[in-house]
C-alpha cells in the first residue's frame, strides 16, 4: 500500500466517522414544548399586544429565549439519561450549523425594530424569520435524521410564499394582532404539528 | 519503504465495504442494518455477507428485536473490533507517517 493511498483511507474513514455520528435524540418532546410556546406566546402576544416594531421583537425574542433554554434543558436530560456527553460532536455540528442563519435573522429582526415605529409593519418579519429559521433547520439537518432537512425546507418555502402573498397584498392584515396570529401559526403550530408526527413515528430509545 | 505496517494490516477490515461498515459503527454505539445499508448504498445482500464475516471474527455484534410490530437487526462493534479497529488506523498513520518527508 502507497502512504498516499493509506491517507485517501483515513480520509474515507474519517468521513465515514463524521456520516454516522448523526444526532439522533428524541425531537418529538422539544418540538411538541417548542409549538406550545409558540402557541402560547402568539395568544399572550395577541391579547398583550405589545404596540411597537420594538415591542414586537423584544417580545418574540423573550420567546425564543424560553424556547431555547427548555429545548436546552430536555436534550442535557436525555444525554444525561444516557450516559453521554451534553457537548458532543453531532450537537456541535448541528449547532455550528443553525447559528449563521439564527444570527441573521436576529439581525434583521433589532434592524427592523430600529427602523420601524409600527406593529402593523411587523407581519413582513415573520416570512424573514420563517426563511431563516427553516435554513438553519435545513442546515442542521444535514446532521440530523433526513426528516429534519424537510422541516426546515417547508419553513423556506412557507416563507417565501407567506412574503409574496404580504408583498402583493393577497394576504392582509386584518387586525393589530395578526404578526403575532401569524408568528403562533407559523413557530407554534408548524412545530406542534411535527411534534405529534415525531412522536407517532420516531424511534425511541435509540440515541447516540 | 519499510513493508512491515502494510503487511500488519488486518485483510478482514481491510476490505472497502468492511471497513465502511467498521468506519460507522465506530462512531457510533450502534447502527440499524437500514441505517448503514442506506449510509453506504450498500444492497442487502453484500451488507449481510459483510456483517457476517465481521462478526464471524468477532469484530460485529448483531443482535434482533422487535420495533413497532417490525423486526430490527442492529450492529454494534464489539471491544475486540473496537480494538482490531484502532490498530488498523494506527498501521495505516504509520504507513503515512512513514513517506512524509523530514
Amino acid at each position: 500500500m502507497e502512504p498516499n493511498q493509506a491517507a485517501e483511507h483515513l480520509q474515507a474513514i474519517r468521513t465515514l466517522m463524521e456520516r454516522s455520528a448523526v444526532y439522533r435524540r428524541a425531537l418529538a418532546p422539544i418540538m411538541v414544548y417548542c409549538g406550545v410556546v409558540g402557541i402560547v406566546g402568539g395568544v399572550v402576544g395577541g391579547y398583550w399586544l405589545p404596540n411597537s416594531a420594538r415591542g414586537f421583537v423584544l417580545y418574540w425574542a423573550s420567546v425564543a429565549v424560553v424556547a431555547l433554554f427548555g429545548s436546552f434543558l430536555m436534550v442535557r436530560r436525555q444525554s444525561f439519561k444516557d450516559g453521554e456527553p451534553f457537548w458532543s460532536p453531532p450537537i456541535r455540528r448541528v449547532v455550528e450549523a443553525l447559528i449563521p442563519p439564527f444570527a441573521v435573522g436576529a439581525f434583521l429582526g433589532i434592524w427592523f425594530a430600529c427602523v420601524n415605529q409600527d406593529i402593523d409593519g411587523c407581519g413582513v418579519l415573520v416570512p424573514v424569520w420563517c426563511v431563516f429559521f427553516g435554513l438553519g433547520i435545513y442546515s442542521a439537518g444535514f446532521f440530523m435524521p433526513r426528516g429534519l432537512k424537510l422541516f426546515g425546507l417547508f419553513y423556506i418555502v412557507a416563507g417565501i410564499l407567506l412574503m409574496w402573498g404580504l408583498l402583493n397584498q393577497t394576504v392582509r392584515f386584518p387586525t393589530a394582532a395578526f404578526p403575532n396570529s401569524l408568528m403562533a401559526i407559523t413557530f407554534g403550530g408548524f412545530h406542534l404539528a411535527y411534534g405529534i408526527y415525531l412522536y407517532f413515528t420516531e424511534p425511541r430509545g435509540k440515541a447516540s | 519503504m519499510n513493508p512491515e505496517p502494510f503487511l500488519q494490516l488486518d485483510r478482514v477490515i481491510h476490505e472497502k465495504g468492511r471497513l465502511a461498515i467498521m468506519s460507522m459503527l465506530a462512531a457510533s454505539p450502534e447502527l440499524s442494518f437500514t441505517e448503514l445499508r442506506n449510509a453506504l448504498s450498500m444492497t442487502d445482500g453484500n451488507l449481510t455477507t459483510h456483517i457476517r464475516t465481521l462478526q464471524e471474527e468477532g469484530f460485529v455484534a448483531v443482535s434482533k428485536s422487535y420495533a413497532k410490530n417490525r423486526p430490527l437487526t442492529t450492529c454494534s462493534l464489539t471491544p475486540g473490533g473496537r480494538k482490531a479497529f484502532a490498530s488498523y488506523i494506527d498501521l495505516l498513520e504509520q504507513i503515512v507517517r512513514q513517506n512524509k518527508p523530514k
